[in-house]
């Protein structure tokens, strides 16, 4: 197992509500959260020198000017949207143990005022080889992930009380968070009578729209015992993807067993190997939850539970605080905040530092992962 | 009667080609469909494109696919409503070729009693027009 590495330092900018973080601008939101992750690990913005972003990332050199960063030895994007959120710790720690760097941030943000996620299949420059997604009126990643929702439901009778279940573990969880955006516990019935907005997922199945910032320090191991916080080891890191699963709900070719998963088998299998350790082993799983259906596919995809047998499985009450493997104990992307997977990132981290709103008692290893989305696809496993 | 899934307004929608989509709209221009399929070891691909990723040749042949039937669909209220009594009901979806390896394009399903629309129903071929091009559309048959 790996433990050459650690997230040191976690800071983030509050959420707000699509469009509410104005008049601040998406590179203040950036440098907020990248000064409050530096003073958390107790150091200073001059031992910074490496970048990692995804989702098409940032500007270093807007970002080295703008907080006083004197030297980058290391500053590069993981070539994902969505899917590479976890990866942006794979990034890290191989700047980190080949010696090109020291001290990484890696970043996510999002400022949804002038781009609208959930559009993004419209917003796209229509290309030759995906135009047929707009001739058929799909307009974004939720409404084309309900064509792969509907097919396990057709293949393996997965029911949208399954779907629900998802929401209201999430909404339960974001119920006691501060700063979640969704804190209303929902029932059963409030959820069947929400009118559909790509059926069979009605609109509580897709995530929150918001702004915000959230930033992480990374470190080699060893400095990270002198520093201010307990530290969160990187125990494995992967960014990887199969021909199989390709652009996903771009492509939607994948063959029969793959086009009903959520992609992350490959991910998956790589951790596990990595960290030397199985899916019992896990204490609290940190699911990219842009659309609810996709969490069941990964909790299959992780193996937590047979394939077919997810949607079962969370009606058993399994991801919830108490069952066998509690899923985004902060609320996740459909009821906390919509970070592109960093909000799960700092949650694993406050888990495993043993200071999280809804704790699980002696969490050891936190699984991460990116989104169902093109690969490269991510994940990490972090332990204490 | 059961509500009716209407047609996605591709009034405005301008179609961009390149060398490898081209035959694909030169097709439906003249209402055919054609999906492409590799010269050298006869496998479907999907989309159009330069490589046939089972054996890499670039060699393609424009072949009639067979039987369409609903692989997958959703269905998506359209709020903008056009000034309709009743809400519009888009119906996407995913259209499977079992004689052409099985490959899969995405199509609406239109003019089709939402009752009727299933995972494995068999569709009947129509067309739609595009600023610059024909697209193809699919129905339920009576």
């Amino acid at each position: 197992m790996k433990k050459g590495t650690a997230i040191v330092g976690v800071g983030a900018t509050p959420y707000y509500f699509r469009g509410k973080s104005a008049p601040q601008t998406l590179y203040e939101l950036i440098g907020k959260a990248i000064l409050a992750a530096v003073g958390d690990a107790g150091l200073k913005i001059t031992d910074v020198d490496g970048l990692a972003f995804y989702a098409s990332g940032f500007e270093p050199g807007l970002i080295t000017e703008m907080l006083g960063i004197s030297e980058l030895n290391f500053a590069s994007t993981v070539s994902a949207q969505g899917g590479g959120s976890a990866g942006v710790l794979d990034l890290a720690a191989m700047a980190i143990e080949t010696g090109r760097a020291e001290t990484v941030v890696c970043i996510g943000a999002c400022q949804q005022s002038s781009r609208r996620y959930g559009l993004a299949l419209a917003n796209l420059v229509a290309t030759p080889d995906g135009i047929w997604s707009r001739a058929a009126g799909l307009e974004g990643p939720g409404q084309a992930l309900a064509l792969i929702a509907r097919r396990h439901m057709h293949v393996y009778g997965t029911r949208r009380e399954a779907f629900a279940e998802v929401v209201m573990s999430s909404r339960l969880n974001a119920s006691t968070r501060p700063g979640a955006i969704r804190r209303q516990p929902l029932t059963l019935d409030e959820y069947m009578a929400t009118p559909m907005l790509a059926d069979p997922l009605c609109r509580l199945d897709f995530c929150l729209e918001t702004d915000g910032a959230v930033a992480f320090v990374v470190t080699s191991g060893e400095r990270s015992r002198d520093l201010a916080q307990r530290p969160v080891y990187i125990a494995a890191s992967a960014h990887c993807g199969s021909r199989e699963w390709g652009r996903s709900f771009f492509w939607l070719n994948m063959p029969d067993a793959v086009f009903t998963s959520a992609g992350g088998e490959l991910v998956a299998r790589r951790l596990y190997a990595q960290a030397g350790i199985a899916p019992t082993d896990i204490d609290v799983a940190l699911i990219y939850d842009h659309f609810s259906p996709l969490v069941i596919l990964q909790l299959e995809d992780y193996g937590f539970c047979p394939r077919g047998e997810g949607g079962s499985f969370v009606e058993s009450g399994a991801i919830r605080r108490t069952g066998s493997i509690p899923v985004n104990p902060h609320g996740g992307h459909l009821s906390e905040a919509y970070v592109i997977g960093m909000t799960h990132i700092r949650e694993a981290v406050e888990q495993l530092r043993g200071q999280a709103v809804n704790q699980i008692a002696g969490a050891q290893f936190a699984l991460v992962t990116g989104g169902p989305a093109p690969i490269p696809m991510s994940g990490a496993i972090l332990r204490n | 009667m059961s509500a009716v899934s209407t047609a996605p307004d591709l009034g405005a929608l301008e179609i961009p080609m390149d060398a490898w989509t081209q035959p694909f709209w030169d097709a439906t221009a003249e209402k055919q469909l054609l999906l492409p399929r590799c010269s050298a070891c006869s496998r479907f691909r999907w989309p159009p494109g330069p490589f046939c990723p089972h054996c890499q040749s670039q060699l393609t042949d424009w072949v009639q696919p067979g039987v369409a039937r609903i692989y997958s669909f959703t269905i998506i209220s359209d709020q903008r409503g056009h000034g309709a009594d009743q809400p519009q009901q888009r119906v996407p979806a995913l259209v499977e070729f079992p004689a052409a390896d099985g490959i899969r394009i995405l199509a609406a399903i239109v003019d089709a009693p939402l009752a009727e629309i299933r995972i494995g129903a068999e569709l009947k071929l129509g067309w739609s027009q595009a600023v610059n091009a024909v697209v193809p559309v699919f129905s339920i048959p009576r």
